[in-house]
């Protein structure tokens, strides 16, 4: 029996829809301010003030201002203790909300690599300097990495049970991918998805202690590129059947259609030089979507502006793709870690709404090594039906999400 | 859809071996509690930690420089599928989906990392310790030692994430694409965590746990990991797991309990392996245990092995696996006679038992639960 009803799920497929989203990064607060970035390709990395940086080789990260969070949420009891990851998780899921009220997920899948980690730096700060104690209790109850997303729930009368991965940088596309497989197989009907981080000084002297963070500016699949910038923020989308969606009338927004994941096992900080790892996650988003390469209109790329990252990423989109416009928009916000791939599936979503490429700023030259077409340095209009966001992280994980335009 | 345990693995304080283990805990055994310190403080904890010998055997490249708690997870990992009959190979690398709950992670090396950077600087910050800081490390080195290349997730949480990881698993092998998950919870223990469960008033000083006890004593921290085979074909049968949801205070967490024993309960369960630790948990599974299910056996291992917290969900599925299995529960340590439950206060044999209920109450808002059966 299980077995029948498991094949007879497979078979037919539930169709997946975005039918809402929020979102807080270094491009702006909400979907608006966000389109309004990517369209000017604005370059939101600023000077990092949060902690000293005067040691690390890289000074500057995409940086989600405190005054317009903490401002945004004053009402909110004990808000002042709260993570900043809180915050952010709660600045996106407002947004999520405003647009479906009546948005009630069965399960929340978020993705995030650092939780509370500052809360972490700022205990142990205190402990082994004999500093003030008494916050303690506060950042102990905050560092969890789960207490963002249950913050974020609780304000919204939201008391789904949440399943919190924590899968390096592909942590985000991880979220959202598991949750569409969710909602595709018929187990639930409404999931909600996303991804947060917020800059934490232990991670940004991590990827600096490893070189793979940049003095200079960020510059993905860059010729010069001498590595990424981190970044911070947090988004939400939500995601329903396709057709109890329609069946109440819900505004969809696009829809998921695909998602791969693999593990390559070559390193656990570098991604396995030929780029295998990479192009599995994306043939096997590919496959489960039902669909062929040359139906993709844009890539959104995980490029870091690494030289390991850039290389086997780019080896594997030209050897899967045939000259589809890839960007990278970390160039201009920043590395935000566990939240990137929500952030990206955001903004993949924003191009097939809008039709339009996001650029790849700081582009100088091209790497004669990858041979990719980049959107270089400014956005442009174009027709975008099927869009795939990808993210690859430590410990050999990669994972691939394709979205398409719904027409009406 | 029902999932199968075809495989299990298991390292604790009291050794590792589901077998060794299990028959310690059916003569009465307990873990030895040692104490942890920590060079910048003068306060000393109570702990359980895995002996040495318990990871005898366990080697390779990868673990050279990785930490405890993926030194547990690999040898855990690699007993589970040994005793599914289990061997990776190429052709079955991606019908294998690895899944690990931790709570914590490498926090030793996490410590040490940032320790470095306090004490002298960014400049003195290791580029080899930092990958080992990142949650997902352990399951990275596990799925590179066993050749796993599909899907390989970590779920962080707390004591109720790895029951999570099971309706992950149950999520994943929907797709008919897989044949095997592995789950492994897994945990180590460090003095920062001590200290900051005993800021939360949630630690005793020193051994004994007393389970439902009407004074929240406290818990005694304990590392290990525990490890699964799930598969469509097993000795036993994960019949459902109940994702359950979270709690905004403690006072609120016997309503989600009552209504995950609520689900789980509508069919005859012989026994529950409960989360009581000896906090404000005890209280809250203790009411719902007696409302929903007052016939139920009742036995926590958390007395005799101390809270693992990211390996707890998985011990207590071993726990109630072994206890159908053998037709027998251990006897609850440390517990006063006169609790208002059915507890299992000596050796009891269940010889007609057929079904079991995990319930997990974790320490940071979260509570899930599962139904395990054999035929």
């Amino acid at each position: 029996m299980a077995q029948a009803d498991r094949r007879e799920r497979a078979n037919n497929p539930a169709r997946v829809a975005v039918t809402a989203a929020g979102v807080v990064s270094p491009l702006g607060f909400g979907l608006a301010e966000t389109l309004e970035s990517l369209r000017s390709a604005r370059d939101c990395v600023t000077p990092v003030m949060r902690f000293s940086v005067t040691q690390c080789r890289s000074k500057t990260a995409g940086q989600v201002s405190d005054l317009r969070l903490l401002a945004s949420h004053a009402q909110i009891p004990r808000s002042g203790r709260l993570h900043r990851a809180s915050h952010m998780m709660i600045q996106a899921l407002q947004e999520l909300v405003t647009q479906q009220p009546e948005f009630e997920p069965e399960l929340t899948v978020v993705g995030t690599t650092s939780g509370g980690m500052s809360y972490g730096e700022r205990y142990y700060r205190s402990l082994s300097g004999a500093g003030d104690m008494r916050h303690a209790p506060t950042w102990i109850a905050n560092y969890p990495a789960q207490k963002p997303v249950i913050d974020a729930q609780t304000v919204f009368g939201i008391s789904a049970p949440c399943h919190v991965i924590a899968n390096a940088c592909a942590s985000g596309t991880n979220a959202v991918g598991h949750a569409f497989e969710c909602v595709r197989s018929g187990r639930y009907q409404r999931v909600l998805a996303g991804g947060y981080d917020a800059l934490a000084e232990m991670v940004f002297v991590g990827f600096d202690s490893l070189q793979a963070s940049t003095p200079e500016k960020c510059r993905p699949f860059d010729r010069h590129r001498s590595g990424m910038v981190l970044g911070e923020g947090a988004a939400v989308l939500a995601l329903e059947n396709l057709d109890l969606a329609r069946e109440r009338g819900a505004l969809v927004l696009a829809e998921v259609i695909g998602y791969g994941i693999s593990t390559d096992n070559f390193h656990i900080t570098q991604p396995e030089p030929s780029g295998i790892g990479a192009r599995q996650a994306m043939e096997r988003a590919l496959e489960s979507a039902h669909i062929s390469a040359a139906t993709v209109d844009y890539i959104n790329a995980h490029g870091t502006a690494t030289i390991f990252n850039d290389a086997t990423e780019g080896k594997a989109i030209s050897a899967l793709f045939n000259g589809v416009p890839v960007s990278s928009t970390k160039s201009m916000m920043g590395h935000s870690l566990g939240a990137a791939g929500a952030i990206e599936a955001v903004v993949c979503l924003l191009a097939l709404q809008h039709q339009f490429l996001p650029a790849n700023i700081n582009f100088t030259a091209p790497d004669d090594e990858v041979d990719l077409n980049i959107v270089a340095n400014e956005a442009r209009p174009a027709a975008v039906s099927m869009a795939l966001s990808n993210s690859f992280g430590f410990g050999g994980t990669n994972a691939s999400l394709l979205m398409r335009k719904l027409e009406a | 859809m029902s999932l199968a345990i075809a495989g299990m693995g298991w390292v604790t304080p009291l050794g590792n071996g589901v077998d060794s283990v299990w028959e310690r805990l059916l003569q009465g055994d307990e873990a030895s509690a040692t104490t942890i310190s920590e060079q910048f403080a003068d306060r000393v904890y109570s702990v359980f930690r895995v002996p040495e010998s318990a990871l005898k055997g366990i080697s390779h490249p990868r673990l050279r420089r990785a930490s405890a708690i993926s030194r547990f997870a690999t040898a855990a990992g690699l007993h589970a599928l040994e005793s599914a009959g289990l061997k990776l190979e190429s052709q079955n690398a991606e019908r294998i989906a690895l899944i690990f709950a931790i709570s914590n992670g490498g926090v030793t090396y996490t410590k040490r990392f940032y320790h470095e950077i306090v004490g002298t600087g960014a400049q003195a910050a290791s580029p080899l310790l930092f990958p080992e800081t990142v949650f997902n490390a352990p399951a990275s080195h596990l799925a590179a030692i066993l050749g796993v290349t599909g899907a390989t997730y970590t779920l962080v949480g707390d004591g109720a994430v790895g029951l999570a990881a099971i309706t992950m698993a149950e999520e994943l092998m929907a797709n008919e694409a897989l044949d095997y998950c592995l789950v492994v919870g897994t945990e180590e223990i460090d003095w920062l965590l001590c200290d900051a469960y005993r800021r939360w008033r949630l630690l005793r000083m020193a051994p004994p746990i007393e389970p439902f006890n009407k004074q929240n004593r406290g818990m005694i921290l304990s590392e290990g990991a525990g490890a699964i085979v799930l598969a469509r074909d097993g000795f036993a049968t994960i019949e459902r797991a109940h994702p359950g949801g979270h709690f905004r205070r403690r006072a609120e967490a016997e309503k989600i309990l009552k209504r995950i024993l609520c689900d789980l309960g509508q069919m005859e369960v012989d026994f529950v392996i409960s989360s009581a630790n000896g906090t404000f948990v005890d209280q809250a599974e203790s009411q719902a245990l007696q409302e929903i299910v007052p016939n139920a056996l009742v036995y926590t291992v958390k007395p005799a092995l101390g809270e693992s917290v990211g390996a707890a969900g998985l011990w207590q599925i071993i726990l109630a696996a072994q206890a159908l299995h053998s037709e027998e529960v251990p006897p609850v340590l440390h517990v006063d006679r006169s609790v208002r439950l059915r507890l299992s206060f000596s050796r009891t044999p269940i010889p007609s038992a057929r079904r079991a209920i995990v319930l997990s109450c974790g320490l940071n808002q979260q509570a899930a639960g599962l139904r395990l059966a054999i035929q």
